[in-house]
């Protein structure tokens, strides 16, 4: 893990809400803009992750974070799964951190 | 167009029982069951899941499960489980007002914050043990409206019901029609003619001759949405017509709740009220036997009206002195569509 990574892990997200989606297995960084979400940004990226209803509810697209704070939009994890910031579903969850470092 | 924030009647009380009935009222397809309590729900016929009708599914503990992949849902139209799955972020379906009240089942296929159980019709023949009630149920392909014109307009029945409770003389005894408000009353009093046939029964099953002129009345109440409730009796002719004493006549109320399920369908729940005899369980039976029968010879008239009218869904229509209670009745319902349609509350 970078130095320049760990500190983005802990900066905050900037007001255009863009954020670096950095795979730690594959090393890719992958840059999520406003208008994109993380998993599109994956799927381009040629990253499969499992999805079903693209809006928070169903939690198949669940992936594990290692790293940096998820902004949590979804209503499948309970406020307490939330608050250990540990998964996130990236079909509609964004980052509070300047990068959020996935287990992928 | 219908007038969506009214109580229509669904259902009778018996065809919701331990399972889920699917209706389509005012176009809104829902699906009734008994909740918790055995308390009646109306919700949208739709899972939230894949979108299959709740209709075909089952009522467990109080719960509607859905009958394609067991998700479990609440009469508020919210989720409450589904097998292997979290449910909290389920979008919620429509609910809409219900109530059961005299044997029916009624909903409020508008808005359900307008919804009133004080704006419920209320009738004293129902639950009532000096009445007796019996009814059914037709489902007509037709609008709405033509089964009010129907009712509004008795003459009909001269040529309808030739064999029952048709004869000449309705022909030949002008109606009246009044307004007051949204309820229009259509009259017609004939004097001194022969029962016709189901009304020579009912005076024999009240031990008066039914062989002595009588004096005949009809009076047809249309009230909204699409009610219309027709007292009908007859007396010994000179006995006081509608006003003699009840032992020298026979009456009753034709009730009438035409509920619209599509512009070109209802569900006609239609039955009789009666003042005599209540206790007669197979007096019931045989009125609604005969009320059936006689009713159902409305039907192919009524569908094969429809179909002209869709056919020729601009040619104008004559509307004559005999038609004015369902022209009165047209009124009311317009000018209450008008009102619903521009937010004033009814």
């Amino acid at each position: 893990m970078s130095d320049h990574m760990n500190e983005g892990a802990s900066a905050p997200v900037g007001p255009d809400g863009v954020f670096t989606l950095s795979l730690v297995k594959s090393g890719k960084q992958l840059q999520v803009p406003a208008d994109q979400t993380a998993l599109q940004v994956l799927e381009s990226a040629g990253i499969d992750v499992p999805m079903s209803c693209g809006q928070g509810i169903c939690g198949t697209c669940l992936t594990r974070v290692v790293g940096g704070v998820p902004d949590h939009r979804d209503m499948y994890l309970s406020g307490e799964e939330q608050d250990a910031n540990d998964q996130f579903t990236p079909c509609c969850s964004r980052s509070k951190t300047a990068v959020l470092m996935l287990d992928l | 167009m219908f007038i969506k924030n009214a109580w229509y009647v669904a259902a009778t009380a018996a065809e919701v029982q331990d399972k889920p009935l699917g209706r389509t009222i005012c176009g809104e397809p829902m699906v009734l069951y008994r909740g918790e309590a055995n308390k009646v729900a109306a919700l949208e016929d739709f899972c939230p899941h894949r979108g299959a009708p709740l209709s075909l599914g089952k009522v467990c503990n109080g719960k509607l499960v859905c009958g394609y992949h067991g998700l479990e849902m609440g009469c508020d139209g919210k989720t409450v489980s589904m097998p292997g799955q979290r449910v909290r972020g389920f979008p919620a379906i429509r609910s809409f007002a219900a109530v059961e009240r005299y044997g029916f089942i009624w909903v409020w296929p508008g808005d359900v914050a307008e919804a009133d159980e004080s704006k419920l019709p209320v009738f004293e023949f129902f639950d009532n043990p000096q009445w007796a009630y019996g009814g059914g149920l037709y489902h007509i392909q037709c609008n709405y409206k033509l089964m009010i014109d129907n009712l509004m307009d008795l003459t009909h029945e001269t040529y309808v019901h030739s064999n029952s409770i048709g004869q000449k003389e309705i022909d030949e005894v002008p109606c009246t029609t009044k307004v007051e408000g949204d309820h229009v009353v259509t009259s017609r009093f004939m004097e001194n003619i022969e029962a016709p046939p189901f009304w020579k029964m009912a005076l024999r099953h009240n031990n008066l001759a039914d062989d002595v002129p009588v004096d005949r009345w009809q009076i047809c109440h249309f009230t909204p949405p699409s009610h219309v409730m027709i007292e009908v009796g007859v007396a010994h002719a000179g006995k006081g017509g509608y006003d003699a004493p009840d032992e020298s006549k026979v009456y009753s109320m034709v009730v009438d709740f035409i509920t619209p399920e599509t512009e070109t369908s209802i569900l006609y729940f239609w039955g009789m009220a009666r003042k005599f005899q209540p206790q007669n369980a197979e007096l019931t039976d045989a009125i609604r036997e005969g009320q059936g029968k006689i009713f159902a010879e409305d039907l192919d008239m009524l569908e094969r009206q429809q179909r002209n009218l869709t056919r020729y869904p601009d040619r104008a229509l004559l509307m004559l002195n005999i038609d004015a209670g369902g022209v009165q009745s047209r009124r009311v319902i317009e000018r209450l569509l008008t009102q619903e349609n521009n937010g004033v509350a009814a």
